[in-house]
C-alpha cells in the first residue's frame, strides 16, 4: 500500500531549487516517487503506507531556505 | 519536473486554497506574521491580511506610542513648571490642542513608517478592510467576499471592558482619549491598571486635578505589595488621588460637569472620565464555532500558539493570557508563523518584561512572591531602596525600590522595579532570567556609575552582605 502525500514547498526560485527539493525528498526512506512543480511550488510524493506527512516535512532539505507543508494525504 | 516517469497530477488543493495563510488582525502580532512568514517563505507566501481601522492596531494608533508621547511631553512641563535643583527658577505654559495636534502627527508618521511604508514592500501580502468572520474551517468572509486560505492566524486585539455603572456615558477611552482638546481641569479616571496610572500621572502632570476610582482597593493587579505601595506613594505625590474599594452607584451629569456617587461618598465637578477599567477580547463577530476554535475570556491556544482547530493559530491580546503587551504580541506571530511551518517554539511568560510608564517607572520580569507563595516555589528575596543608589539621588527621583528574588540555586527568577527610567533597564532582568543566571554572576557583571541600572547589581549583593557597610562601586 502507498499513499499520496501533497506538500506546498516555499522558497523554490529555479531549476537548480528543485532538483535540490526533489533529491532531498528522493531519499527519504520509504518515497517511492516525486514531482515537484516550480510554477506551483508543490511537491507531490508518493511513499510507503507507514510514512507520515512530518516525516517528509521534517527532512534536513527542508531546514534552511526551503520549507515545507502537508496540504493534504490520500492513500492510494 | 517529473521523477521516476509519474504523469501530472491534478492540484485540487491549490485550486481550493486561494492563500497560503490567512491573517485577521491587522496589528502588532498580525504584522509580525505576515512579514515573519513573508522572510521564511522568500515572500512565496501568499498571505490575506485583514483587518479594520487604521494599520497597526492599538499600539502605534492609540496604545504605546500616543500614551508614551504624552506621558513624555507632560514630564517635561512638569519638570519646566517644577524644577527639581535649587537655585534653577522656571516656569511653563501649554498650548493644548497645539500639542495634541503634535501628537497625533507623531502617530501618524510613526503609523506610516512602521506599517504602512513597510507592509507595501511585500507583493505577497494582499490587503483586505473590514470584519472577518468565519464561514467554515478554511474560509472567512470580509464584506461579503469569500477568502480561502491553508493556515489562518487571528491576531484581532483587545478593547477597553466599560463596566456597568448606571449613568456612565459620554466617557473617553484609551481610544477616544487622542481627540480631547482642552485639557480638563478635573478628571476622573475609573479602572487603576497600567493604561490608567499612566494616563492619570499624564494629565496628573500637565496641571489637572485627577482622581482614580477603582472597585479593587489594590492597583496593578499581581503585582507584590511593596511595589504597589511604592508607586501609590510616588502617584499621590504627584498629585494624584486616589479613591480605592469602592462601589460605584452612578454617574450624572449636568451642565457638563460630571458627579460621580458612590455607596459611601459624591464626588462632583469633573470635566472628563476615562474609563480604563482592563481590557477584552476582540472575539465577537468571528464565529469561532464554525471554525472549531473555542474561546473562554479569549482564544483558548497550546503552548504552541494553536487553537482548538490545528491549522489555525492564535497571537496576541486575542488569545487568553494574562498579559496584554505589544512586545508579547509581535512575538507570538512570529512564533505562530513559524510553528505552522513545522516549528516548536513557545513563549516563557517568565521572560516576558512588563512596565507602567509613571514615573518612577514600574519594570518587571519573572516571578513575583505572589506567585510563588502561590506555586508553593521556595525563594529568597532580597529589595533595596532607591536610597542606596547615587544615581536615583542625582536625579532626584529616589522614590522607589529594586527587588531580585531567587530560587534555592540562587538563580534569579524575578527582578522588579520601582524607580526612574527602569524601562530602560528591565532588559538586564530579562537576560539574567532568560540565561538563568545567578545573584553571583550579576554581582560579578560591572555596571556602570551612577546609573539607576546599578540598583539592580545591589541588589544582588543585598544576597551576600549588607550593603549598609559597603563602598561605592563594590564588587
Amino acid at each position: 500500500m502507498t499513499k499520496t502525500i501533497e506538500l506546498r514547498i516555499y522558497g523554490m526560485t529555479c531549476d537548480d531549487c528543485v532538483a535540490h527539493v526533489s533529491k532531498g525528498l528522493n531519499e527519504a526512506d520509504g518515497v517511492t516517487d516525486v514531482f515537484v512543480s516550480l510554477k506551483d511550488g508543490i511537491a507531490i510524493v508518493k511513499a510507503d503506507n507507514e510514512i507520515k506527512p512530518e516525516d517528509l516535512t521534517n527532512l534536513n532539505v527542508f531546514k534552511g531556505k526551503y520549507k515545507a507543508q502537508t496540504r493534504s494525504v490520500k492513500n492510494d | 519536473m517529473y521523477l521516476r516517469g509519474s504523469t501530472k497530477p491534478r492540484l485540487e488543493v491549490l485550486k481550493m486554497t486561494e492563500y497560503d495563510l490567512a491573517i485577521i488582525g491587522w496589528g502588532a502580532a498580525g504584522f509580525a506574521a505576515a512579514i515573519k512568514g513573508s522572510e521564511l517563505t522568500s515572500n512565496q507566501m501568499k498571505i490575506a491580511l485583514i483587518g479594520y481601522g487604521p494599520l497597526g492596531g492599538t499600539c502605534v494608533n492609540v496604545g504605546c506610542v500616543p500614551s508614551k508621547f504624552l506621558i513624555e511631553a507632560s514630564k517635561n512641563y512638569r519638570e519646566a513648571s517644577h524644577p527639581s535643583y535649587a537655585g534653577i527658577k522656571a516656569s511653563a505654559s501649554i498650548d493644548f490642542p497645539e500639542f495634541m495636534e503634535s501628537l497625533n502627527n507623531f502617530v501618524s508618521t510613526e503609523r506610516e513608517g512602521k506599517y504602512t511604508n513597510v507592509i507595501s514592500n511585500f507583493e505577497n501580502i494582499d490587503l483586505y478592510e473590514g470584519l472577518a468572520k468565519f464561514i467554515d474551517k478554511n474560509t472567512v468572509s470580509v464584506n461579503g467576499k469569500e477568502i480561502k486560505a491553508f493556515n489562518f492566524l487571528i491576531s484581532t486585539g483587545s478593547r477597553t471592558f466599560i463596566p456597568e455603572i448606571r449613568g456612565l456615558t459620554n466617557y473617553y477611552t484609551s481610544d477616544n482619549i487622542w481627540n480631547i482638546q482642552k485639557l480638563p481641569e478635573k478628571i476622573a479616571v475609573l479602572g487603576s491598571g497600567e493604561v490608567a496610572l499612566e494616563m492619570a500621572y499624564a494629565f496628573s502632570n500637565f496641571g489637572s486635578e485627577v482622581h482614580i476610582f477603582n472597585r479593587s482597593n489594590r492597583i496593578l493587579k499581581g503585582f507584590d505589595d511593596d511595589i504597589n505601595s511604592e508607586l501609590i506613594e510616588a502617584l499621590r505625590s504627584n498629585g494624584i488621588n486616589f479613591h480605592l474599594g469602592v462601589n460605584f452607584h452612578e454617574i450624572k451629569e449636568e451642565n457638563r460637569k460630571k458627579t460621580i456617587v458612590t455607596s459611601t461618598e459624591t464626588f462632583t465637578e469633573f470635566d472628563a472620565i476615562l474609563v480604563a477599567t482592563g481590557r477584552i477580547s476582540n472575539v465577537e463577530g468571528l464565529n469561532l464555532k464554525a471554525a472549531g476554535i473555542s474561546n473562554d475570556n479569549g482564544i483558548i491556544v497550546d503552548d504552541t500558539l494553536k487553537t482548538t482547530n490545528p491549522n489555525i493559530y492564535a497571537a496576541g491580546d486575542c488569545v487568553r493570557q494574562p498579559l496584554k503587551l505589544e512586545t508579547l504580541a509581535g512575538k507570538e506571530g512570529v512564533i505562530a508563523v513559524e510553528n505552522m511551518l513545522g516549528g516548536g517554539r513557545t513563549v516563557n511568560m517568565n521572560e516576558i518584561p512588563w512596565v507602567v510608564f509613571t514615573e518612577p517607572n514600574v519594570a518587571s520580569v519573572g516571578y513575583t512572591e505572589y506567585e510563588l507563595k502561590k506555586k508553593n516555589i521556595e525563594y529568597s528575596v532580597r529589595t533595596v531602596d532607591l536610597k542606596n543608589v547615587v544615581k536615583a539621588n542625582i536625579l532626584k527621583s529616589a522614590n522607589g525600590l529594586a527587588k531580585i528574588i531567587a530560587d534555592r540555586d540562587k538563580k534569579i527568577i524575578g527582578v522588579h522595579v520601582v524607580g526612574p527610567n527602569a524601562a530602560e533597564f528591565i532588559i538586564e532582568g530579562v537576560y539574567l532570567i532568560k540565561n538563568k543566571l545567578t545573584y553571583n554572576d550579576l554581582i560579578d557583571s560591572v555596571h556602570v556609575f551612577p546609573t539607576v541600572g546599578e540598583s539592580i547589581k545591589i541588589s544582588g549583593q543585598a544576597f551576600i552582605r549588607d550593603i549598609s557597610k559597603m563602598s561605592c562601586c563594590m564588587d
